[in-house]
């Protein structure tokens, strides 16, 4: 059993590094390798943190959805766990697209907000994960996990349809310059190679919060759960 | 066994997040038998009666109830039983005949408007079919209750400590009703905290004790005082 | 068995209501309240008034059926009469088919009674548009009631129940309310109703695949 704990150790720990060395790498890339955008000046670096964030954000919902429907299925409580884990990740990441958005528009736009289709998706998102992490808080305990398991279905089905709706509403967003019609990109190779960095950063930040998460709610669970017999082991 | 077991428990624990109710309940009750289950507070006897009424489902362990098994066939379980618990189920706003109007469409009974008098008859309550059920006494509403758990011909009637809030002549009512239906040859199970009353009724008696059945035996002979000792021993 | 027990609980909620007429009442109070607010908020500029109406109409009647679905669903609080129902029940979705037609018909209800009065105050052209309008009214109302009916079972095991709905239900209702209110509009302009298929397909597709997820997963939110 000690060797199974210090491999264990060894994976997290070298998870930890290697998020952090591909941080720092992601920082230098952004800050320094990058060139500077002509037309929107400095300002533009916070695309990189922004464009990852959303797609990190998309990325801990889409887990919510699976985990959610796993959950229903075989209802075993790491399940939620993951589910609850990825959802206030995911809260965490839509939260920092939220203020990136703006802080980027403002010098741009001139506006702080725009009711742009990414954006509002983002928003309407933000609403429905957090109301989802309000849920959990406040449901009546063996139900919780269910109720939430459901929410997390309809909210990710829901995202296609949010988006469609928005996207007839208004547009403003910055047409995509990653990945352009006809798949050329719209980034100098130097910008594209910045963002990958900088994405393969926040998806392994993601991936090692997600685990830490999981393994403090399932002890969490566990301790409840022991400590619940113990108590009426004690009263006997 | 077959058609002669009408209640059949192995194995059946239940667990609400992290507190279990029920922690290995076996059960085996014949047709037409009364049973009395017995138990301080947090014995878990709504709970293995709620389990029964199939208002929950078991975490572990199988039951049958006439043959059927309680959660693949749950809707054929819930054609043959009558449930009555301290709330009655009833809808204030509408008269007793639209209640039970409601249930027997609800179940499908044949012959409704006949059935209807019938049971408001056994209850007692005829005269005031037409009376809005929020005007009722809470013994009328509770001989109301029964009408509703007997309407559609139960073959087992589970009671979850009906004599709570009756007055002296509701409570002889019931019993008197209860004698009637057992030598119809209706099982009964009962979970009651009165340990005087109709202690010759019972052909069964199980004492429950933190989720466990801690004794469970034949009331034939036992008469008050031994029964006293017996929960007294028991029920610690 | 399932369409008996489907219009049995049909008929024994309309009963009830028809004996306080509650739910109805608040609720078309309630949407009036909301018009008459916004337009002392807007002010007295016609032209504005007519800009917004059909978002204000949208929202008084949202917020009208959030307080019909919290009534809706306590109707069955009292006296548990949620769990002598759940022990009559075959496949238990007939509840949820059963409570989402019975909260469309009161919000049906709701707006043919307040939909004159609106055009009136929101100096919209309502009479001249009544079957495009009811069209969208129709789908608006499926969609909202569904979802609507899923939530209210899940607020009603919560401890802020009268926060909880809202909170769930306004933002996944979104996409809904955004095609509800611009196909309003366009209608309202004039534009012909080729102009609002796009809009149409959409709160198609969200009532479809809405209430069939609902119809699925009320198993297991209705179990205890």
């Amino acid at each position: 059993m000690q060797h199974g704990r210090r491999r264990q150790n060894f994976g997290r720990i070298s998870h930890q590094i290697a998020t952090y060395v591909v941080m720092v790498i992601a920082l230098w890339c952004i800050f320094i390798y990058a060139p500077t955008e002509e037309v929107q000046g400095i300002v533009q670096r916070i695309f990189y943190f922004h464009v990852s964030s959303a797609i990190t954000m998309f990325l801990a919902f889409c887990v919510v959805f699976v985990a959610s429907i796993a959950f229903l299925w075989k209802s075993t409580p790491w399940w939620d766990s993951v589910a609850l884990s990825a959802a206030e990740i995911g809260v965490m990441f839509c939260t920092l697209v939220l203020i990136t958005g703006p802080i980027w528009a403002r010098p741009i736009w001139g506006a702080w907000w725009s009711w742009d289709p990414t954006l509002t998706l983002t928003l309407v998102l933000w609403l429905i994960y957090v109301a989802y992490l309000m849920l959990r808080a406040d449901a009546h305990d063996p139900k919780r996990a269910r109720f939430a398991a459901v929410l997390g279905i309809i909210g990710f089905v829901d995202v296609p349809l949010i988006r469609w709706s928005v996207e007839k509403w208004r547009t403003l967003h910055p047409k995509p310059v990653v990945i352009q019609a006809g798949g050329t990109t719209g980034l100098p190779p130097s910008m594209m190679l910045t963002f990958l960095v900088c994405l393969a950063a926040f998806w392994l930040l993601f991936v090692y919060l997600l685990r830490e998460r999981v393994s403090l709610a399932q002890s969490r669970y566990d301790l409840e759960v022991l400590r619940h017999q113990f108590d009426t082991d004690l009263s006997k | 066994m077959g058609a002669e077991v009408m209640v059949h428990m192995e194995g059946v624990t239940k667990r609400f997040g992290k507190v279990f109710a029920l922690r290995g309940i076996d059960l085996q009750l014949g047709r037409g038998r009364f049973l009395g289950v017995f138990g301080p507070n947090g014995a878990g006897k709504t709970t293995l009666l709620k389990v029964l009424a199939t208002l929950t489902r078991p975490s572990t362990g199988t039951i049958t109830i006439a043959g059927y098994d309680i959660v693949r066939e749950a809707d054929k379980v819930r054609s043959t039983l009558g449930v009555l618990v301290h709330r009655t189920f009833l809808y204030g706003q509408l008269t007793a005949s639209e209640n039970l109007q409601f249930y027997g469409r609800m179940f499908g009974v044949k012959k409704l408007p006949e059935r209807i008098l019938e049971v408001l008859q056994i209850v007692g309550l005829e005269t005031h079919a037409r009376q809005l059920v929020r005007t009722y006494s809470r013994g009328m509403q509770q001989r109301l209750a029964i009408a509703r758990a007997i309407l559609h011909h139960p073959s087992l009637l589970l009671l979850d400590e009906p004599y709570t809030g009756l007055d002296q002549h509701a409570s002889t009512h019931l019993q008197e009703l209860l004698r009637q239906l057992h030598a119809a040859e209706c099982t009964i199970i009962m979970s009651t905290h009165d340990v005087q009353r109709g202690l010759e009724l019972y052909d069964d008696i199980a004492i429950q004790c933190r989720g466990k059945i801690v004794f469970y035996g034949s009331a034939a002979g036992i008469d008050l005082h031994a029964f006293e000792q017996l929960y007294a021993e028991h029920a610690r | 068995m399932f369409t008996r027990q489907v219009l049995a609980i049909l008929t024994k909620d309309l009963k009830v209501e028809w004996r306080t007429r509650e739910i109805f009442t608040s609720m078309v109070v309630f949407a009036m309240l909301v018009v008459v607010v916004f337009n002392f908020a807007i002010g007295a500029n016609p032209e504005l008034i007519q800009q917004v109406a059909p978002g204000v109409l949208w929202v008084a009647l949202l917020f009208a059926t959030v307080l019909g679905l919290q009534r809706a669903v306590q109707m069955e609080n009292e006296e548990d009469c949620l769990q002598g129902l759940l022990l009559t029940m075959g496949d238990r979705s007939a509840l949820f088919v059963a409570k989402t037609v019975a909260n469309m018909l009161y919000l049906f209800i709701v707006a043919a009674c307040t939909l004159p009065l609106f055009g009136i105050w929101l100096h919209m052209d309502i009479a001249s548009h009544l079957a495009p309008l009811s069209l969208i009214l129709m789908l608006g109302m499926l969609g909202f009631s569904a979802l609507g009916t899923l939530f209210s079972i899940i607020a009603l095991n919560t401890r802020a129940q009268a926060v909880m709905l809202p909170l769930l239900f306004l933002p996944v209702s979104v996409p809904l309310m955004i095609a509800s209110v611009y196909a309003t509009s366009k209608i309202v302009e004039g534009r012909g109703f080729a102009e609002i298929t796009d809009y149409l397909t959409l709160m198609t597709v969200f009532d479809i695949v809405f209430f069939v997820l609902a119809f699925l997963v009320f198993d297991y939110i209705i179990e205890e």
